[in-house]
């Protein structure tokens, strides 16, 4: 036997022994923390249930609510839908308040019922309420429209002054009128619109439109990016497209009173309209580019019910 | 060629130079360039391809060279970049959406060593439409201060009433001249 090896073992066994007794610690130590966090959990338990009632019980009020709108009579539905949207938003606070002890599950299935609410409210808000109808002639110098979603509006821009720089930006399912002859035009990132101008007298440029209709007069345009577009095209130059999909255009043909002094005001002919002469730049070849057609006659709208 | 055209240059007496007009598209080149020529703007369409403009002004020869600016014509304008003397930087200056665009496309050309010694100008075209950015706005967000590499001008502009054009192309000639005619 090698006594060094044995002076080692003799060292470690007090050493084994206060190790024991502080695993013996640290398990009863640990026993007592587990029952704490249980008691802890339990409380927290409670808490949820209070809340899911309460969460319960103010969504079957706002359900309710929801479900008498189509009995309220008509000059107290704008009220009561604004009542339904408070009691939503109250209920969305509550959530929030709520989110410390909530599981993340809890959460997400609070938020998506609340979704679900606000969105009932909504659709029915729309289908009982006339749709709005905004209007302004005020002649300010630069129109911007940004970001307008989901809404149907119609917007009456008259202006006798040429110089009007007009900008859509983002907006979507929108009919937009642009009567007068402004100087210039800016459509981006339109989706399921409709937009009507009087005579542009220089450019329109076009990007990113997506199922719309454009009925427009200018001398250049050019249309970038975009797809399933209808235009309805007055143009007295050249109109380019560059990266565009299933274009179809006709002439110009949205009539209305004035329209003559317009033209004459935006120093457009109104006898010259190009609107056959597309260069498409993705398309070189002397082939009729697949990306755009003419709207054959049969098939072009003939009145703009919508803007009359 | 470089060489060669360097010897044309010195033989020739009367005092040429070939100036290229670039920039994004709708931004006016065209436009600009008729109106400085005397000629009707309405009937201007989107430039496909290049126009080539030869103009006597101030008793100089200018060879202006205008190439569309549609992003699929962008990669062949280093094709014109040879025997550059001056640059028109043309920018559509109510277009703030696409500034940045504008911004990388003028630095892109700008590390191009064909046009390491050409004069650049830079036009703030439509200054007649409202909500216009002014020169020094876009001296700014363009970051113009930056360019260290080329002789640099912004002047704003609009090719629609001619307000400074002429004002740019003089400061382009002198500069032109100062920089190739010294030897006569």
């Amino acid at each position: 036997m090698d006594p060094l090896i044995s002076i080692e073992n003799f060292s470690e066994k007090p050493n084994k022994i206060t190790a024991l007794t502080k695993r013996e610690l640290e398990r009863q130590l640990n026993i007592q923390k587990r029952k704490d966090d249980k008691e802890l959990l339990s409380a927290s338990n409670e808490k949820l249930e209070i809340f899911e009632t309460i969460f319960a019980e103010k969504r079957s009020h706002i359900e309710n609510l929801i479900k008498n709108s189509r009995n309220t009579a008509k000059n107290e539905l704008a009220d009561h839908f604004n009542t339904i949207s408070k009691e939503i938003l109250t209920l969305q606070k509550y959530v929030a308040a709520s989110n410390i002890f909530l599981r993340h599950y809890d959460l997400q299935r609070c938020q998506n019922t609340l979704q679900e609410l606000t969105n009932k409210a909504k659709y029915l808000e729309n289908e009982l309420l006339p749709k709005k109808k905004f209007s302004f002639k005020n002649r300010a110098k630069e129109r911007t429209l940004k970001k307008k979603r989901k809404m149907k509006l119609i917007q009456h821009c008259s202006s006798p002054k040429s110089v009007e720089r007009c900008l859509l930006r983002k907006i979507e399912n929108c009919t937009v009128v642009f009567k007068g002859t402004p100087s210039t035009l800016h459509l981006n990132h339109l989706n399921n619109c409709k937009v009507f101008t009087g005579p542009v007298s220089t450019s329109i440029f076009a990007e990113n439109c997506t199922n719309c209709t454009l009925v427009i007069a200018c001398q250049q345009l050019r249309l970038h990016s975009s797809h399933n577009v209808q235009i309805y095209l007055h143009v007295t130059s050249r109109a380019i497209m560059e990266d565009c999909k299933d274009i179809a255009v006709a002439p110009y043909n949205w009539i209305y009173e004035g329209v003559e002094k317009d033209f004459e005001n935006a120093h457009l002919e109104k006898k010259v309209n190009n609107w056959r002469c597309i260069d498409d730049f993705n398309w070189l070849s002397e082939k009729h580019s697949p990306n755009w057609k003419e709207i054959p006659e049969n098939e072009r709208i003939q009145r703009w019910e919508e803007i009359e | 060629m470089g060489f060669l055209t360097v010897l044309k240059k010195m033989k020739q007496k009367e005092k040429e130079m070939r100036i290229l007009m670039l920039g994004l598209d709708n931004a006016g080149k065209t436009t600009i360039l008729k109106r400085f020529n005397g000629e009707p703007i309405n009937t201007i369409s989107p430039t496909l391809g290049f126009n080539i403009k030869t103009l006597e002004h101030r008793g100089f020869k200018l060879n202006m060279w205008d190439v569309g600016g549609q992003k699929s014509l962008r990669s062949y304008w280093r094709n014109y970049f040879e025997c550059t003397d001056g640059l028109i930087w043309v920018v559509d200056s109510a277009d703030k959406r696409r500034l940045d665009d504008c911004k990388k496309e003028l630095f892109v050309l700008l590390q191009e060593e064909r046009l390491s010694g050409a004069t650049l100008l830079i036009f703030a075209n439509k200054q007649d439409l409202p909500g216009a950015c002014s020169k020094e706005e876009l001296r700014d967000i363009l970051e113009l201060d930056a360019i260290k590499t080329h002789h640099w001008k912004i002047i704003s502009c609009s090719a629609v009433t001619g307000e400074n054009l002429l004002e740019g192309m003089d400061w382009i000639i002198d500069d032109i001249a100062a920089r190739i005619f010294t030897l006569d």
